[in-house]
């Protein structure tokens, strides 16, 4: 009797428990209601060079049903701050962080030190590793691919001849590794071919970047590495305040597609900033559902555009991303 | 293997009542349950997908209207130009007046315009509005909206969506456009020829509508394509274009309107079909079965949990139900081990009516069997007392002293003879007597040791009565219980005809009649009242005046114990005529078997002593 009791008691208790199980996996399945919340740090996220990527990871959180949120950060911010911007972003709830690092070399140390409490994709560019490899999964162009490439239209449009040719460059900041990917891309294509790169600017160092540009000496090309500089040179060739310098540059802005567009830009390198954005957030997504998942870092693949296949129907999807 | 398997449910073979009950019940109950929970789900879960499919279906049909009002709207504007405007104007000079008329149609529906525009035959633009300035060189003929209408003069002509890169409106921005295209009659300086009437939407207002209704996380989707598959508005527009994802909307063009189940990509899923009148657009809604699936996780697990609770309370039930059923029947149980073990408790009557009758009864037979036992101890100690009683009547001092005084007087008188014949007689007597300890002996023997005890008597009452043996010698062959005849001779001897001076007369017949023995002793002496008659067997504290004082009580004992109630004397007797005692006995044939089973001591059932009947006719009849 007392056998068959404890039998009886075993099996309600191995019921209730099953109960018990059931019931906080429904619970568990509302709580995966409320979206995993993931921040976007970037630099001058308001800019419409930003547009294509911030749509790729609205639809990447779309699929991957995750909130996101994107925050702005000032250029010129040491690690210290960008720091205190991604902690602040932890305690508001960010599950993971995706990242435009800073250039510095205190910043692997800092993201070392916050990737152990939350995981971190970088965006655009790899931060600067001191010793060893770098650790951090990075979602980014082919920087130095399209140096190159730029370089390989300027040189397409001249027929190889560059013999003499006077050629400036202008970035947005010396300190970006992307930049100096880009450019170190640009200088190596045009090696040997016997043109001669008179300046190169940043405009980070200057107080009218404007005026800096205009006051520049003659040059027949200008070469913009980054969006800003692009839409800065084809703004100021636009107004006929380049002394005919003709404009070859990288960008991803609708801004600097109208320069192109109206003949004030000869070719654009246009990376595709929608990928970046879509990849970066599903590798995240994927890394906050499955604890062990490693990140992997990827380079996208970049278009040019010229005028004349400006409105291709390729290229218009190219526009329909950095429209959004 | 199939043994220990078979060992194995014999091992957990549900032994006690109560486990059976509590099962039984859990396992039936529990199978309804699961087979009725089953059915809910199943009648829930296509209710849920019907659910879902309808509510898709409905929602389609009302953005299908949506968006058909909206392209209607387009091409009132589309008309309202050609034939207000275009058909009563001159557009080699644009005027002021057309202009106007052109701003009124365009800011009546502006919301939902992105640009009108009027070019002639060669792309030349005559006239747009809003004002701005067109773009270099955008060669318009090669366009696809102007190739359109040109191609087909008598349709509107509705483009899939891309920039419009006609105008520069200054602001750096690129305009998505759906452009309703036609071809139109101008008049150019009086002449007439063919141009292009060109109603630039808003791509955004559809894709407003649409993203109006791709809310949904649940899995499910809506798009638009043309009638060749081309996609118009897609959730996943650029996803798409990049090759991350891709669109089954080639089929779809295929479908008419309804609902469809298609296999995409691997992926089973539901394709609802709109048409939008005109366009020949197709307005298509996609609900992948994974999304019922996920639907119904969560009703799923309440399922689960309301069957676990219900399994839960269902135990709980059953074994209630199971202990209070078995409860009383337990205990009862419980009551009868007791009892077997020695002990001596109330049987438990409770519970049920049927347990309670069940306890009375088992009580009842218990108390039988008790009384039972007592009966047979006490008739066992009866028999024994009366074969002590008849072995002793035959040792009776008295009678061996007559007997032995009778053989003195014989030899002291030289009638040498006669005390040899009284010698061999009380010999006879006593071997019989005997008859190596046995109880049941044969009726010849019997007869035997009636007749030496009688041969006795006479000699000792000097031949005063006559003694007759009268039994035919096919009954010598029967069983007889021992030494019933002698005390029944003693009683004939001592109150029958001992009185009478020569004219006693004893006479011991038998015969068989009904398959019975009836062996009788009849007197002639002074009888008996009924009075007397009827105290003789069943007064058994009478002290005798003579005899043995083995009384006629004793015989009727031994032969109903061995024979059975039925069976044993009769006395008949009439003052001054004589007294018949009877002697009824089954006819059992002598044989080692029968002496044996009778001996044994139990009282025999009818049923035994008619096979012995059965059996001796048998053998008469062969």
């Amino acid at each position: 009797m007392k056998k068959a009791r404890n039998k009886f008691i075993l099996m309600e208790a191995i019921l209730a428990l099953l109960v018990i199980i059931f019931t906080v996996i429904i619970l568990r399945e509302k709580e995966k209601e409320n979206l995993e919340k993931v921040s976007v740090i970037i630099q001058n996220a308001d800019d419409s060079q930003w547009a294509a990527f911030k749509y790729g990871l609205k639809m990447a959180a779309q699929d991957q049903q995750v909130e996101m949120s994107v925050v702005n950060m000032g250029t010129g911010l040491t690690a210290e701050e960008q720091k205190n911007l991604i902690s602040q972003e932890i305690e508001n709830g960010a599950r993971a962080i995706i990242l435009q690092p800073v250039s510095g070399d205190d910043t692997e140390k800092m993201l070392k030190r916050i990737g152990i409490k939350c995981p971190i994709m970088l965006v655009e560019e790899k931060v600067a590793v001191q010793k060893g490899k770098n650790t951090f999964p990075v979602i980014e162009p082919d920087h130095l691919a399209m140096g190159k490439a730029l370089a390989k239209e300027l040189l397409h449009d001249y027929d190889g001849k560059l013999e003499g040719k006077r050629v400036g460059i202008v970035v947005e900041s010396r300190n970006s590794e992307a930049t100096s990917s880009r450019e170190n891309g640009f200088r190596e294509a045009l090696k040997g071919t016997g043109v001669n790169i008179v300046w190169s600017i940043a405009n980070d160092e200057q107080e009218d970047v404007v005026k800096n540009l205009q006051n520049q000496s003659k040059v027949d090309i200008v070469a913009a590495l980054d969006d800003n500089s692009l839409v800065l040179a084809g703004e100021s060739a636009y107004y006929g305040n380049l002394h005919g310098a003709l404009v070859y540059g990288i960008a991803s802005s609708t801004e600097a597609v109208y320069y192109l567009d109206a003949g004030s830009a000869q070719c654009l390198v246009v990376p595709n900033e929608f990928n970046v954005g879509y990849k970066s957030m599903t590798e995240t997504a994927k890394k906050l559902k499955h604890y062990f998942y490693k990140m992997n870092s990827e380079t996208v693949s970049y278009t040019v555009l010229r005028q004349e296949n400006l409105f291709s129907e390729e290229n218009q999807k190219i526009l329909f991303t950095m429209s959004q | 293997m199939k043994n220990k398997i078979l060992n194995y449910f014999k091992k957990t073979e549900p032994k006690g009542m109560q486990s059976i009950v509590m099962v039984t019940f859990s396992v039936i109950s529990i199978s309804i349950m699961i087979l009725l929970g089953s059915l809910m789900y199943l009648r829930f879960s296509i209710s849920y997908k019907e659910e879902i499919v309808q509510n898709t279906k409905t929602l389609l049909e009302q953005t299908g209207e949506s968006l058909e009002d909206y392209l209607i709207s387009m091409r009132q504007v589309s008309d309202t130009i050609y034939y207000n405007v275009i058909k009563d104007s001159d557009l080699s000079n644009v005027n002021r007046e057309v202009q106007n008329k052109m701003n009124l149609v365009y800011e009546s529906d502006k919301g939902n315009l992105q640009s009108i525009a009027i070019y002639n035959g060669s792309g030349s633009l005559m006239a747009a509005e809003p004002v701005a300035s067109q773009k270099r060189d955008p060669d318009v003929t090669k366009q696809e909206w102007f190739v359109q209408a040109m191609d087909e003069v008598e349709n509107m002509h509705f483009s899939t969506p891309h920039i419009q890169n006609l105008f520069d409106d200054g602001t750096h921005r690129y305009y998505w456009v759906i452009s309703l295209s036609r071809a139109i009659e101008l008049t150019l300086g009086g002449n007439s020829q063919m141009g292009v009437l060109l109603v630039d939407m808003d791509f955004s207002n559809i894709s407003r509508m649409m993203n109006q209704i791709n809310v949904s996380r649940g899995g499910q989707y809506y798009y638009l394509c043309d009638g060749n598959g081309e996609i118009i508005y897609h959730p996943c527009q650029a996803q798409l274009n990049d090759g991350i994802l891709k669109e089954n909307s080639k089929t779809a063009t295929t479908y008419k309107d309804g609902v469809y189940d298609e296999t995409f990509e691997g992926e089973r899923r539901k394709v609802i079909i709109n048409t939008i009148s005109y366009t020949g657009w197709k307005l298509v809604g996609v609900i992948p079965y994974s999304t019922f699936y996920h639907g119904m996780v969560n009703v799923r697990y309440f399922f689960c949990i309301i069957l676990l609770l219900m399994t839960m309370m269902l135990g709980v039930i059953s074994r209630t139900v199971s202990v209070r059923l078995s409860k009383p029947i337990l205990r009862l149980n419980e009551s009868v081990k007791k009892y077997e073990a020695g002990e001596k408790p109330e049987i438990y009557i409770g519970g049920s009516q049927e347990v309670r009758h069940l306890g009375n009864s088992i009580q009842k037979s218990y108390e039988q069997i008790d009384t039972l036992m007592r009966n047979i101890v006490l008739e066992q100690n009866e028999r024994r007392k009366s074969e002590m009683d008849a072995l002793q009547s035959q040792i009776n001092p008295h009678f061996l002293y007559n007997t032995l005084e009778s053989i003195t007087w014989m030899i002291e008188g030289k009638r040498n003879d006669e005390a040899v014949f009284m010698i061999s007689q009380l010999a006879k007597l006593f071997r019989i007597s005997l008859s190596k300890g046995r109880t049941v002996i044969s009726i010849k023997d019997e007869l035997q040791h009636a007749q030496s005890y009688m041969n006795i008597q006479k000699i000792r009452y000097k031949d005063t009565f006559l003694v007759t043996f009268d039994v035919d010698e096919s009954l010598y062959s029967y069983c007889t219980v021992k030494l019933i005849l002698q005390p029944i001779l003693e009683n004939a001897i001592n109150y029958g005809v001992s009185y009478m001076d020569d004219s006693g007369k004893i006479t011991i017949s038998g015969k068989r009649l009904d398959g019975n023995l009836i062996l009788s002793v009849s007197d002639n002496g002074i009888g008996m009242s009924e009075e007397e008659v009827s105290l003789l067997l069943t007064d058994s504290n009478r002290a005798p005046k003579h005899g043995s004082g083995v009384g006629l009580v004793n015989v009727n004992n031994r032969i109903r114990l061995l024979f059975g109630e039925e069976y044993g004397l009769v006395i008949e007797s009439e003052p001054d005529e004589g007294t018949t005692v009877s002697i009824c006995i089954p006819a059992i044939p002598y044989t080692e078997e029968n002496r044996k089973i009778l001996e044994k001591g139990h009282l025999l059932r009818k049923e035994e002593i008619n096979d012995m009947k059965i059996q001796d006719k048998n053998n008469e009849e062969s």
